[in-house]
């Protein structure tokens, strides 16, 4: 990745971290490689085909981290246990992961994301989903639409179904799999009871606002665990409305995770043009007893890389311009200059070049000055690279760096 | 069923085509025929000529090779596409998989030479691996699996039932419709692998970004009304 691509990044990373910042979350760091058995803890099979696994000197089993959730529970189970609860962490990580090849995804990516471990539902879920959306937009994208469903629905209707371990396993992984076709053909099974079936049949294809809690009520209200679910659903639907971003949320029963370790609500987000989710999360709230510390928690992580696609898509890509200025001229000159430009904030690109090539050099770098040092001063040069009036070094702080860019540059 | 919902989206939603990946080959017709069922007139894909892109109405259909189609959709080129479960289950991409359009319909088998059937058995037995040829190697590998039968996989593009007389393969994994091409290369099915038909798949994104569009879509080509 090259500078300024890296800065766009950059750009978006922060704005997000800004607003977690905001609402009190604090930025941990989590070793890349982490004992396999440790990630395995969390994530269960699912670990297999996504990890990068590899030994150390000493024999042991060690693996890439694949995500970040797992990593950060371990910290918050073992460094913060004797810590006030909720613990609020964020994130600005590379996780790595293994595919199979020919696939067209990348193995490793950059995730902003953060935990909220010891916040319980509904709160909980409905501020990781408003720090979620308020993230977004900060990073200036737009259309973006974060898809909530809960996991409780479906597994609850599947123990109510009477059925064995292997037809619930597979309801559960063609609902993984957004195989609804599937879910049908088992639904149909026979000794599914005629509620059931319209229930499994029905529910994953619900969606909309709060409107579809009404809906999934009527198909499936019938099984207590259902039941619960949605009343926890349309509490948050309630805070979310109170947060003033329920008009960027969808609610969504066929949302599904692909990781095993949530127990309530997920989310995806997507944005328009973009095919494949920008981030995603949910509800773990059995993950911390595996580390011997059980508390509810939920968190989400967005791919930057990702973001970064979709700004450029609606052309919302942050300014980042490479350099403040461009300063030619005889090096003795030019140092003395470019170091008083540097200490008034501008960045300064020192070059060899003069004239017509020093002001292409200029456009190049997207340099809103081309500068010239010579021993009677600091000259502005014109189009041609004549050098026209004096440049005055007080006044660069207040007129020379670009307004708002819609971010910090850094 | 589906809730109306008006979102951010909803104005920028209206102005744009959904796109719609569709194959040529054995599964156009049955697809200009589902097509047909909610508005779309065939001639305006049959007489494209050359074109593979053709904007009509509220659809920009997008032709492609069977095999490719789910490609289209999970990359998020096409908003919503049709393809059999064979190809589906072969490339295993996180598309949705919403409705069983019920043509298109076949079997993949495992078959092979009728009068090298000892021979295979024995093969097995002495060499302890099974040298199977086939279009799709993972569906193949999954099925053997789970087995427990060891295979060597040998990846044909076409003609697979050529396979065993020309001495590659002992045994073949492939789709069959009536069974004639197998039996007019002395084929014989000796197992069933699944049984597939055309699906009409989705992006995911698409699904949640233009949910309105995409619903009117799917229930339109649901060919049973959902219980």
């Amino acid at each position: 990745m090259l500078p300024r691509e890296a800065r766009e990044r950059t750009h978006i990373a922060q704005a997000m971290l800004d607003v977690m910042s905001a609402w009190g979350y604090g930025a941990v760091e989590t070793p890349v490689a982490e004992e396999y058995a440790v990630l395995q803890a969390g994530v269960g099979k699912s670990l297999e085909g996504t990890a990068f696994p590899f030994f150390d000197a000493d024999g042991q089993l060690l693996a890439l981290r694949p995500e970040m959730t797992v990593p950060i529970a371990r910290l918050a189970a073992t460094r913060l246990r004797d810590k006030l609860a909720p613990h609020r962490l964020c994130y600005h990580s590379d996780v790595f992961r293994e595919h199979a090849s020919l696939r067209g995804q990348p193995r490793q990516f950059t995730q902003v994301g953060l935990e909220l471990i010891g916040g319980k539902t509904p709160a909980g879920d409905a501020e990781i989903i408003a720090v979620l959306v308020e993230a977004l937009r900060a990073t200036g994208l737009s259309g973006f639409i974060v898809r909530v469903g809960t996991v409780e629905a479906l597994e609850a209707l599947i123990r109510v179904s009477g059925k064995d371990e292997p037809w619930r396993q597979a309801v559960l992984g063609a609902a993984q799999s957004r195989n609804l076709v599937a879910i049908d053909a088992l639904a149909g099974a026979q000794d599914v009871s005629a509620q059931v079936r319209t229930a499994l049949v029905t529910l994953p294809r619900i969606r909309g606002d709060r409107r579809s809690l009404k809906s999934a009520r009527e198909v499936a209200g019938f099984c207590d665990g259902v039941s619960d679910a949605l009343e926890s659903l349309e509490a948050t639907w309630e805070l979310l409305e109170a947060a003033g971003v329920d008009d960027a949320v969808s609610i969504d029963f066929g949302t599904m995770r692909s990781f095993g370790y949530y127990t309530g609500m997920v989310l995806e987000v997507f944005a328009p043009q973009l095919g494949v989710a920008i981030g995603g999360g949910g509800r773990y709230d059995s993950l911390m007893s595996e580390f011997d510390s059980p508390m509810p928690a939920a968190g989400f992580a967005v791919g930057i890389e990702r973001v970064h696609i979709a700004l450029s898509q609606q052309d919302r890509l942050p300014q980042a311009e490479d350099v403040d200025a461009v300063l030619g001229g005889e090096a003795s000159h030019a140092f003395a200059a470019a170091r008083q430009l540097r200490e008034s904030g501008m960045r300064v690109r020192q070059s060899l070049r003069a004239g017509e090539e020093l002001v292409a050099e200029a456009a190049a770098f997207g340099a809103k000055q081309v500068l010239l040092a010579t021993g009677e001063g600091l000259y502005r040069l014109d189009e041609k690279g004549s050098p026209q009036e004096p440049f005055d070094i007080g006044q660069s702080l207040f007129s020379q760096r670009p307004a708002s860019t819609g971010g910090k540059v850094t | 069923m589906m809730v109306k919902r008006s979102t951010q989206a909803a104005g920028s939603e209206r102005a744009e085509r959904l796109k719609f990946a569709i194959p040529k080959g054995a599964l156009a017709g049955g697809t200009l025929e589902a097509l047909a069922s909610i508005g779309v007139d065939p001639r305006v894909i049959k007489e494209s000529g050359r074109q593979l892109v053709i904007a009509t109405g509220r659809f920009e259909f997008i032709i492609g090779k069977p095999s490719d189609i789910p490609v289209y959709v999970a990359s998020g080129a096409a908003d919503l596409g049709i393809a059999g479960k064979d190809v589906l289950a072969e490339l295993d991409l996180d598309v949705a998989e919403i409705v069983d359009l019920e043509f298109g319909e076949c079997r993949m088998v495992v078959a092979e030479p009728e009068n090298k059937r000892e021979s295979v058995e024995e093969a097995y037995a002495h060499l302890g691996v099974i040298r199977v040829a086939t279009k799709y190697p993972r569906i193949a590998e999954r099925h053997f699996a789970s087995r427990g039968v060891q295979i060597e996989i040998v990846k044909l593009s076409g003609n697979i039932e050529i396979a065993p007389l020309i001495g590659i393969a002992d045994q073949i994994v492939d789709i069959t419709q009536t069974g004639t091409t197998l039996r007019e290369n002395d084929l014989v099915i000796v197992d069933e692998v699944m049984r597939s038909s055309a699906r009409l798949i989705a992006n995911p994104g698409s699904l949640c970004t233009r949910s309105e569009a995409m619903a009117e879509v799917i229930s339109g080509l649901s060919v049973k009304p959902l219980q």
